[in-house]
């Protein structure tokens, strides 16, 4: 019985073991301070003695993205910018990380709780006023010596994605809206003339349209999301909230948001929204290419994926039909942001520059990327461009998604109330009540 | 009436296969779709009606698969730290449930069913403590802390499986060994692990399999793209924007070749090792 007790004792000592182990309260920060001041005394020291400066030691910056690894953007920035940008800055290295997008805040927040952030992201618009509620963002215009020529030289709406509470907290990388792709091959089988100017001439298509088959429908997209249900609800003539965003009762429940629900649900109804709005089935753009779906909103970085994924199908973009409201679409795109738990600031800020740099923004817009810069708005590459005559139109009238650190909850509600419409377990109002009451709960928060 | 019986045997039987069949289909049917758009153009994807065999096959998916972005060193990073992860877990599991199935000792319950309740915790409310553990323990951005990690949250469930099947077998013969003058561990190694292979290709399945297929925890602490694993590579052909399924689905497909491997190769244990744990435990 000894090997036995002795057995048992190994497993008492392990699990005790692992059990300390997760008590015992590390203390990495401490550690890290005390190195700090090491090095700082070194370089006073070695002042006095000699007035070189001794040699920094190299930096590596991390930058996590969500660009899809075998994507043009993704081989343009790590084959070409980044390259560029440490030639020019010895001593820096820029590990870029493609994290897929569903999972990145999941990730971020994980990282931030662990204290190991990276040192930029390329955010999502709508994370940054929730990252900057929580303390996880730099404030640029604190930290960045020149930030005032920055900001002077990018569009103002996609900067102010970057404002919140009084100070800016990135800059805008590229930005981007959604545009009416029509599809020609299948207007022309259905005998459809012309691409819908209104909502009466989208809601004309049905008929033409279910005559080519039932699999075959007017419009189609990927959830009841924000990022899709907004161009409806705006141009429509509705809102989620006031514009100080104190309250959704009257905006969200009012009647020109409820007219357009009450139009999706119809068109649902008919057979001519795709049931892919519930999720799942064919996406909206690939069954855009395969002449499934005569109509889709998207951005302009499916130039390049049509090019590659779907050479012989031709892309045709207008502006949103309009409604009551007018041609309004939805600002997309993405800022970078620098985080506060960041290591190598001054580093971080130099290829936070580089990245507002003509040659950046150029470079990144042949991907299907729309640069931020002022000045490119009117310079010949713009002005030749294929296709971002129709996108810079567009983004005269395209509005953003409310800023709000609360947003993500809020488009929870948002998602739910649509879901409940279309599979009617809900008529559109009462959904639409409900969504408000949830959104108005969030906002006295 | 013994007429009535055949008829009502066979009709037993009709119904017994067409069941079967129709399971079959439900179970293999989208495995076949995979392989069936593993092998077509994105052009094809969506097809309709959707063609099982493609009219127009081609190894580009696979061959862009593997050539691109280090798509075979993700493949090595995950054979590695699961092979060890599979030899680890068997190792420690069997020692552990050893140790429980026959030796008393003080808070011998109150330990195991300590150990069971780790296995009720859903991995995500877990994930910041662990990720703050693991930051501490230096585990971080190293495919070596996958394996502490995957290995450590395979030892529940596997120490649970191994000790049902270890109390199974006749205490005789390791009485037979004691009378013969040898000790536990010639007990444990000459009698113990032959008897019970089955249960130990189990676990070997059932650890391999886990940290094969592990996706949020790799995709939360691995930093650098080289140190990545095979779901993460995979995740990545998916695009905020647009997927090229083709590529997806060939991904996927050589990720499955050595869980075939694996199964083809302990699979005449594996059913015996299930049931006999559970019948045991």
């Amino acid at each position: 019985m000894k090997l036995g007790k002795f057995m048992a004792l190994v497993v008492i000592v392990s699990l005790v073991l692992t059990i300390v182990s997760a008590c015992v309260a590390p203390t990495p920060q401490v550690v890290e301070k005390v190195v700090t001041q090491v090095v700082e005394k070194e370089k006073q020291v070695q002042v006095v003695v000699t007035p070189t400066a001794a040699p920094k030691a190299p930096v590596t910056l991390t930058f996590w993205h969500a660009y899809n690894e075998v994507s043009p953007e993704n081989e343009t920035l790590t084959k070409v910018l980044i390259p560029a940008f440490e030639a020019a800055n010895p001593g820096i290295k820029v590990e870029s990380l493609a994290v897929p997008y569903d999972q990145f805040r999941q990730k971020l927040l994980t990282s931030m709780a662990g204290g190991v952030a990276p040192d930029l992201i390329r955010s999502d618009i709508i994370w940054v006023p929730e990252l900057a509620d929580i303390g996880a963002l730099a404030m640029l215009d604190e930290v960045m010596p020149d930030f005032e020529q920055y900001k002077a030289a990018v569009f103002p709406g996609p900067l102010s994605t970057n404002f919140y509470n009084g100070h800016y907290y990135g800059l805008p990388l590229d930005t981007n809206t959604r545009v009416w792709f029509w599809n020609k091959e299948m207007y022309e089988t259905a005998g459809i003339a012309e691409p819908p100017q209104t909502m009466d001439d989208v809601a004309a298509q049905c008929a033409k349209v279910k005559a080519l088959g039932e699999d075959k429908y007017v419009f189609a997209d990927g959830g009841t999301y924000g990022w899709a249900v907004l161009p409806w609800i705006w141009s429509f003539g509705g809102s989620i909230t006031d514009p100080e965003i104190t309250k959704a009762t009257g905006y969200l429940n009012g009647p020109d948001s409820v007219a357009a629900y009450e139009f999706l649900l119809k068109m649902f109804k008919d057979g001519c929204l795709s049931p892919s709005i519930l999720g799942g089935g064919v996406s909206a753009g690939d069954g855009y290419a395969t002449d499934l779906y005569a109509n889709y909103l998207d951005g302009p970085w499916m130039y390049p994926i049509f090019a590659s994924q779907f050479p012989d199908k031709q892309l045709h973009a207008i502006l949103m039909p309009a409604g009551k409201g007018g041609h309004i679409s939805v600002v997309g795109g993405e800022d970078i942001v620098m985080m506060q738990q960041s290591q190598h600031k001054e580093e971080a800020l130099k290829f936070l520059a580089f990245t507002q740099s003509e040659e950046y923004q150029l470079k990144m817009a042949e991907t299907g990327q729309m640069p931020v810069l002022n000045k490119l708005i009117d310079s010949d590459y713009m002005k030749s461009h294929p296709y971002y005559g129709t996108f810079l139109e567009q983004l005269n009238t395209a509005k953003a998604r409310t800023p709000h650190p609360a947003w993500t909850k809020m488009e929870e509600y948002l998602t739910n109330a649509g879901q409940a419409i279309l599979r009617e377990e809900m008529p559109v109002q009462e959904a639409l009540d409900k969504a408000t009451a949830e959104i108005d709960a969030l906002l006295a928060k | 009436m013994s007429r009535n019986q055949g008829g009502r045997r066979l009709f037993n039987r009709v119904v017994l296969y067409l069941a079967l069949l129709l399971g079959a289909i439900i179970m293999a049917g989208p495995f076949l779709y995979m392989v069936s758009t593993a092998f077509k153009g994105q052009v094809y994807v969506f097809e309709f009606p959707p063609q099982f065999i493609p009219a127009r096959p081609t190894l580009e998916n696979f061959v862009k698969a593997w050539t691109s972005n280090n798509f075979a060193l993700y493949f090595w990073n995950s054979l590695r730290v699961a092979v060890v992860v599979m030899a680890v877990v068997v190792v420690l599991t069997s020692m552990m449930a050893y140790a429980f199935a026959r030796f008393n000792f003080r808070g011998k319950d109150t330990l195991f069913y300590l150990m069971l309740a780790m296995m009720m915790m859903p991995a995500m409310m877990l994930i910041i403590p662990q990720f703050v553990l693991a930051r501490n323990l230096n585990l971080i951005n190293k495919l070596g802390g996958l394996v502490v990690v995957y290995a450590a949250s395979g030892m529940a469930f596997n120490t649970f499986l191994l000790r049902g099947f270890f109390e199974g077998l006749p205490r005789e013969l390791e009485e037979a060994v004691l009378l013969d003058g040898g000790g536990y561990f010639t007990i444990f190694t000459r009698v113990i692990l032959p008897l019970s292979t089955p249960a130990l290709a189990t676990v070997a399945i059932f650890s391999f399999l886990g940290s094969w297929d592990e996706y949020i925890w790799a995709l939360t602490v691995i930093n650098e793209a080289k140190k990545r694993t095979l779901p993460i590579a995979i995740a990545n052909f998916q695009g905020q924007h647009a997927s090229d399924w083709g590529l997806v689905f060939a991904a996927s497909l050589i990720a499955v070749i050595p869980v075939l491997v694996i199964y083809v190769l302990l699979q005449r244990y594996f059913v015996q090792g299930l049931t006999s744990g559970a019948l045991k435990a």
